[in-house]
């Protein structure tokens, strides 16, 4: 029985799903080429970076002129052009050539002037990228399955409720009809009562799943204790691992050097920091915001480019915790083992603030430890290895040497 | 529809109260007003309320322990290049606090210092350090220190203190009154420096050197025998037969970690069968004389007089001319002693610790008798330690009396605890002494009568330099930025002098002016310097002409032979101011007016040695490596003197009598402690105690004995006669870590004799063997042949140490330095007295016993009778140490007994102690034949019952971040300092090759000044366990149960003369 109202809902929400999927980013060329070969020096409608504000530039110099500088900006300055040595003279910086074709550039300059116009207008959420009406929902791409399940839910229920409402009028119906007069109606305790006493195999039964499910839910809850998963704090500054190592494709021992020589990666130092953003004053998603920050901790003034006297440090959340009884060295497993950084911190690049990917249970390390094979031929420090046939499997058949074989599950490898 | 029967009338009504009171039949509410009010005397909270209570707290608390902490995380803001979180750093420098002297590098964890080192590089201490050094990282973090400078015992500001001082210093300066320097030994040349440049400024300033415990009369009798006011260098290492007259050399007397090194040079036995023979006459039982081959019972008084018939036996034999003398009792030891340095003549040495005069220039005419000069002692390049100069001091107390002196300025000294009469100079000091400045770290007993303290830095936190010997520099660099605002003491004096420089450059510019031109490996300052920095040491005497003595051992031979002849003719010339016949009858005046009852000998002890860094809770409980006494001080006497005459409590449960010493004004109670070996009719007495304002730890610890400190011939002297006991009715409670003496018959040290040895390299260790019975056969098998478990393999390591017992001299350095290294909490004198204390490493120390199995059977005494006998030491016993700390069993008895696997074996030979899998049922401890697993009977840290270091935040810097700090309820022991495996492994694998054999060193081997312990990998072919393991002398402890340790021991052999063994 499919109810008429019950596709009326379901048609709309089923839209709703494919929507965002459907919705595809448009103007690939100019935003990209944008962010790869000029977002380094140049902002859109966010003021000065390295080179100047490139909003309106359309307005301030025609297409072919731009051409022109944006392939060379050094010959276009020997050639005596007075705008150009203009703004050498303000930035007192070169421009470095761009290898970019001329309708690539044009599709930049496209690009430019889609964002400048954007900037320019009032502040409105709702802006289209690419014309087609993507709605706020899109924005929120989180998880809405659950949501689904429960509107299911609460329709189901409804329908129930109607149906025991429909059964109940066709029995007194019937009783009317056939003169049986209605019973009495007892407290609600007592019709409980009788109605648990009639169905005594499904209170049972009942009473068994629960018992079951409770108690393995029981057991997972307790096991979880102290297991932080998926833990992802927020942290002094917004800052993305996703645009950092994702997209601007920065290795992570740049800032995490710790990982190959101690046994800390490391929170990097404010300093780390400032080796790029000296020159990057402006993030795409934050603005200056977030890296004003990093100059608040240091003092640093970005328009005279001086370091003050009042620095304090920026105090970071921990994402992994290790307890104090467990010794983990990151130079073993990056450096010795050769293990990448996302087996156990999961895909970062992609992480917009970072979460705690892997359980760090002693299990997970375990299981890592009796599958991973050591390379003995690859370090001399193995070179007086003998294989053991006890360690070795029951006939020393095993040849596979896995860390577990040398020792790698021993308790006082990490404990002491 | 059921029937309902009512309860009664009342139910049936439905009356109100009924219903209500039905309800309420068995109330189950918390009566919480009854337990929170107060309104009777006895809290009403029924058993039932309580568990209910208790039950509450413990489901909540368990909930909310649920949730993983917020853990913050601070990076720095600009990260130093050289540092690396998570990897340590290593800097060398330089102990040295007017007593001690060790090179050193110090370990730092993110730029705190977090362990002391020894440093090989030093040609002085070659790497060895004492227990004082190792524990000294801990004073850095002790609480009690000042955190800046105090006026008029108030908190002040530098600017201030500086103002006010300046001006009263010009002003004394003005009308010409005498301004003091008091010091403790400075060997720092750049200090010397700032002091003259600050005696230069200020003409009426004068630096007075004065030692807590002094040696200034070795000064007195080279400058009357040679006309060289020095204490010369000594080389153990050269002597083959070593006479001391009460000098502790490996103790305490001038440089004992430097000595102790020599000493054991002559003493292993590896690749060679010959050693030393060292030969003790003393009073005490010190650290020294219990190593001794011979060890001969001399009274402080007799001392004197045996050096005098020693010097005349010797005379007779080279035919000079002979002193008076007077006979002794113990005339067959002279005799003997005589011969033997007769016999080894050019390679003898001939030490005495009395600071006598007289005695003094008597050893020195026994040495230039017997060839020392030149072979065994090195007057040309004196040691410059320990130039205390008594004889100026007592001029200083007489000025200060006078009211002479209107300024004292005190470093790296306290002369209110040290000087004997500290009550009358306390007073003097207050009354007559208008300006008294301090450099104490603490407001201790000097500092507190100072109107300005200013708080120099602790080493760690200073720039130094050092000339412990001639030609032998080195600097120290600060480890870590200042915790406090101190500032360094030479910094303060330039200020007040006038001048305006840092201390660090005005070593340089010393360094530049002074030591760069003695070299010439380097034409740079800045590459000197650097290097001197990093090597910690510059050795001025390394020029070519020095270097050319590294050749052939038979030209060396003449070459040092001619050197000698060379000297003692030299000598010889200025031989005329050696008036012997003065000194022996000064030495016979001497001894003719001791005759009281007892006669009282001061030592220092192994931790707290005079007692300046008594605030080290580490120190206070090292066991004394001899009586095996922590956290007191006691009089020592004789098990004879206490049974004879005084009926005195001789051991029972660790109480003692409480007795009271008096000698002349001085009177101090203190209890009595059994110490076979002491000499009957003497006591002693340890110094360094009874501090009152150096901290909560130390105060009031134990009794003060400088008061005994006596002055005589212009010298201070550490012993005294006709001082008097008197009984009292008082019990001291003594917390001793070791309470049974002997060995009981049974071969836990093996020890044989250098003749027997020689005759057969297994001599002490002959293999045991058991009765093997199977079927009706029956045979004799060692123990490792009648095995039930299978091996463990050891496919890469197989770690492990071979402990010798030969070489290692009882000092108690590994102890602290494993203690360092582990995070090894203090227990205190409470703890340690129900035996658990936690140490991972003790140190076990056995008398010999006059009685044995044998001998009771010829003497028909019955088992038991024996066996008591046996418990008891000799009057004057041999003495053993024997380090143990857990023996990594390949067969362990505490694997097999722990219910929860908590402890297991590893693939590398070690004993894995999980404390995290533990839960506490101390099965292992009990089936330990070792005894040396410790339990965590409290929680150590962060409880205010425990309050020594890991109780607040400062102390708790020191910690080892790699080492947990174990919880309440586990079990602990030594871990073969697994951190530092696993870190020298992962060096190795990081670099793509082998561990290196010493690439890995433990904590207690790294530790030891004599290289007793040598740690390595077994299974390395060519490492140096693997040779030494290969050594006849090897033995397990207990062998007999088959434990099959990786530790393996090397029986002791004592260089006695056949007819003794």
């Amino acid at each position: 029985m499919t109810h008429p109202k019950l596709r009326g809902v379901l048609l709309p929400l089923a839209l709703l799903f494919i929507l965002p999927f459907a919705v595809s980013a448009a103007d690939p060329d100019g935003a990209s080429l944008f962010k790869a070969n000029c977002a380094a020096c140049h902002s859109v409608g966010k003021g000065k970076l390295v080179g100047p504000d490139l909003k309106d530039i359309q307005k301030r110099q025609s297409e072919d002129w731009l051409l022109k500088w944006i392939k060379s900006s050094a010959s276009l300055r020997k050639s005596g052009d007075a705008y150009a040595n203009e703004i050498f003279g303000q930035y007192n910086i070169e421009m470095p050539d761009q290898s970019l074709s001329p309708s690539e550039i044009k599709a930049v300059l496209g690009y430019i002037k889609s964002e400048g116009d954007k900037a320019s207008a009032p502040a409105s959420v709702s802006t289209p990228v690419g014309g087609e009406g993507a709605s706020a929902e899109t924005d929120s791409s989180g998880d809405n399955s659950f949501y689904v399940l429960l509107l299911i839910a609460v329709i189901l229920l409804v329908v129930a409720a109607v149906l025991t409402r429909v059964r109940n009028g066709l029995q007194k119906a019937i009783r009317a009809k056939n003169g049986i007069p209605e019973p009495a109606l007892l407290p609600a305790r007592q019709r409980m009562y009788v109605w648990a006493r009639s169905n005594k195999k499904l209170i049972a039964v009942a009473i068994i799943v629960l018992g079951v499910w409770s108690s393995v839910k029981g057991w997972y809850m307790l096991a979880d204790v102290g297991i932080s998963q998926g833990y992802q704090p927020d942290q002094p500054i917004a800052f993305s691992h996703k645009l950092h190592a994702g997209e601007m494709k920065i290795s992570c021992i740049y800032c995490h050097s710790g990982a190959e020589k101690s046994k800390t990666a490391g929170v990097p130092s404010v300093n780390v920091c400032m080796n790029c953003h000296k020159a990057i004053r402006q993030g795409p998603t934050t603005g200056t915001a977030e890296i004003a920050k990093i100059y608040a901790a240091l003092d640093y003034d970005p328009n005279t480019m001086t370091y003050g006297p009042n620095s304090k440090p920026l105090v970071w959340t921990r994402v992994h915790n290790l307890p104090d009884l467990a010794y983990f060295n990151h130079s073993q497993h990056v450096k010795v083992g050769g293990v990448k950084c996302q087996t156990c911190h999961g895909p970062v690049e992609e992480m917009t603030v970072a979460k705690q990917f892997a359980p760090l249970t002693m299990g997970w390390c375990i299981n890592c430890h009796r599958t991973t094979q050591v390379k003995l031929e690859n370090n001399h420090y193995y070179d007086n290895y003998h294989p053991v046939p006890e360690l070795m499997g029951k006939h020393g058949r095993d040849t596979v040497v896995t860390v577990e074989k040398i020792g790698g599950t021993e308790c006082a490898r990490c404990h002491y | 529809m059921e029937k309902k029967y009512w309860k009664g009338l009342d139910e049936l009504k439905g009356d109100v109260e009924f219903v209500e009171k039905a309800n309420n039949e068995f109330p189950e509410e918390i009566p919480v007003d009854e337990v929170f009010s107060r309104k009777s005397e006895q809290p009403a909270t029924p058993r039932r309320d309580f568990l209910k209570f208790m039950g509450f707290s413990l489901a909540t608390a368990t909930l909310a322990s649920c949730e993983a902490p917020v853990r913050k995380t601070i990076p720095y803001l600009i990260r130093p290049e050289e540092i690396v979180p998570g990897v340590a750093n290593w800097y060398a420098s330089t102990f040295s606090d007017g007593n001690d002297y060790c090179s050193i590098v110090v370990k730092t964890r993110e730029g705190r210092p977090i362990k002391i080192e020894g440093n090989k590089r030093s040609s002085v201490t070659r790497g060895g350090v004492n227990a004082r050094v190792q524990a000294s990282v801990l004073s850095l973090y002790d609480s009690a220190r000042l955190q800046g400078p105090l006026a008029g015992g108030a908190p002040s500001s530098w600017q201030e203190v500086d103002g006010k001082i300046k001006e009263k210093l010009q002003a004394i300066a003005a009308k010409n009154g005498n301004i003091r320097i008091l010091s403790s030994t400075i060997i720092s040349p750049s200090t010397n420096k700032v002091i003259a440049d600050f005696t230069s400024k200020y003409p009426s300033a004068k630096h007075i050197t004065y030692d807590a415990v002094s040696y200034s009369a070795i000064i007195k009798a080279n400058q009357a025998s040679f006309g060289k006011a020095v204490i010369p260098s000594y080389k153990f290492d050269k002597a083959e037969t070593i006479v001391s007259f009460a000098a502790d050399f490996l103790n305490s007397w001038i440089s004992p970690v430097e000595f102790a090194n020599q000493y054991v040079q002559n003493r292993k036995l590896r690749g060679k069968k010959t050693m030393s023979r060292h030969i003790q006459y003393e009073s005490s039982l010190s650290l020294t004389g219990s190593n001794a081959d011979k060890r001969i019972q001399v009274k402080p008084s007799e001392q004197g007089i045996a050096l005098l018939n020693l010097y005349n036996r010797l005379a007779a034999f080279a035919g000079a001319s002979t002193v008076k003398d007077k006979p002794v009792r113990f005339i067959k030891s002279i005799e003997d002693t005589a011969q033997l340095l007769w016999k080894n003549k050019g390679k003898a040495l001939v030490v005495c610790g009395v600071n006598d005069i007289y005695s003094q220039i008597i050893v020195n005419a026994v040495n230039k008798l017997l060839d020392s000069y030149g072979n065994t002692i090195d007057i040309e390049n004196p040691c410059c330690l320990k130039q205390g100069n008594d004889a100026d001091l007592a001029k200083l107390m007489e000025e200060i009396k006078a009211g002479e002196v209107s300024a004292l300025i005190t470093y790296n000294t306290n002369p209110v605890y040290t000087l004997p009469g500290a009550e009358e100079f306390k007073t003097a000091l207050q009354k007559k002494v208008e300006l008294k400045i301090s450099f104490a770290d603490r407001a201790d007993e000097t500092a507190a009568l100072a109107d300005f303290v200013c708080p120099d830095h602790h080493y760690l936190e200073a720039w130094n330099d050092a000339e412990p010997a001639k030609g032998h520099y080195s600097l120290a660099q600060p480890a870590i930025r200042p915790l406090f605002k101190t500032r360094a003491a030479q910094e303060s004096l330039l200020k007040w002098a006038g001048v305006e420089m840092d201390y660090h450059n005005y070593i340089q510019d010393y360094w530049k002016a002074n030591l760069f031109n003695t070299q010439s490996k380097y034409t740079l300052f800045e590459t000197f310097w650097t290097d001197s920095l990093q090597n910690g040491v510059f050795d001025s005497s390394m020029a070519p002409a020095a270097a050319k003595e590294k050749e052939t051992p038979e030209n060396k031979k003449n070459k040092s032979k001619n050197k000698a002849h060379r000297n003692s003719q030299e000598s010889g010339s200025e031989n005329i101011k050696i008036d012997l016949e003065a000194a022996s009858e000064g030495i016979l005046r001497n001894s003719s007016d001791k005759n009281g009852d007892w006669e009282l000998v001061l030592y220092e002890k192994a931790g707290l040695g005079n007692g300046s860094q008594a605030n080290n809770p580490w120190l206070q409980e090292l066991p004394d490596p001899v009586s095996k006494v922590t956290w007191d001080n006691y009089v020592t006497m004789s098990p004879a003197d206490m049974r004879g005459k005084y009926n005195l409590l001789e051991r029972g449960d660790n109480t003692g009598d409480v007795i009271t010493l008096t000698l002349g004004n001085t009177t101090v109670k203190a209890p009595v402690y059994p110490q076979p070996g002491q000499m009957p009719g003497t006591i002693g007495l340890a110094l360094g105690y009874g501090r009152t304002k150096t901290g909560k730890v130390a105060n009031n610890v134990g009794v003060n004995a400088f008061p005994f400190v006596q002055w005589r011939n212009e010298t201070f002297q550490y012993t005294a006669g006709n001082v008097s006991i008197g009984a009292t009715a008082d019990k001291h409670e003594f917390a001793a870590t070791q309470t049974h003496h002997t060995m009981m018959g049974r071969a836990l040290v093996k020890e044989t004799t250098l003749s027997e040895y020689i005759k057969d390299p297994k001599a002490g260790n002959e293999e045991e063997l058991f009765v093997y019975t199977s079927g009706k056969e029956s045979s004799k098998k060692k123990s490792e042949e009648l095995n039930l478990w299978d091996t463990h393999e050891k496919p890469v390591h197989r770690w492990g140490m071979v402990i010798d017992l030969n070489s290692c001299i009882g000092c108690g350095a590994c102890v602290i330095g494993c203690q360092a290294e582990n995070n090894v909490p203090v227990v205190g004198k409470d703890e340690v007295m129900r035996s658990r204390e936690m140490h991972w490493i003790r140190i076990d120390r056995y008398y010999s016993s006059d009685m044995n199995a044998e001998k009771g059977k010829e003497e028909g005494k019955g088992s038991m009778q024996t066996l008591r006998e046996m418990e008891s030491p000799s009057d004057n016993p041999e003495v053993v140490f024997q380090p143990v700390m857990c023996q990594h069993c390949n067969h362990a008895p505490c694997e097999t007994v722990c219910p929860v696997l908590a402890t297991t074996h590893s693939s590398e030979g070690m004993n894995q102690m999980i404390y995290n899998r533990c839960v506490g049922t101390r099965y292992c401890a009990n089936n330990c034949p070792y005894k040396v697993r410790r339990f965590n009977w409290f929680k150590y840290s962060d409880n205010k019952q425990f309050d020594y270091n890991m109780n607040d935040n400062l102390g708790k810097m020191v910690l080892n971040p790699d080492v947990v700090v174990r919880s309440r309820g586990v079990m602990e022991k030594c871990s073969l300092c697994v951190q530092r495996i696993q870190e020298g492994k992962l060096n190795a694998k990081k670099e793509n090759r082998k561990v290196k054999d010493g690439d890995i060193q433990t904590a207690c081997a790294q530790s030891c000044p004599t290289n007793a312990i040598v740690f390595g990998d077994y299974n390395d072919p060519a490492s140096e366990i693997g040779e030494v393991a290969k050594d006849e002398r090897c033995y397990h402890l207990l062998g007999e149960i088959d434990t099959q340790p990786n530790i393996y021991y090397q029986t002791k052999v004592r260089n006695t003369p056949e007819e003794k063994a």
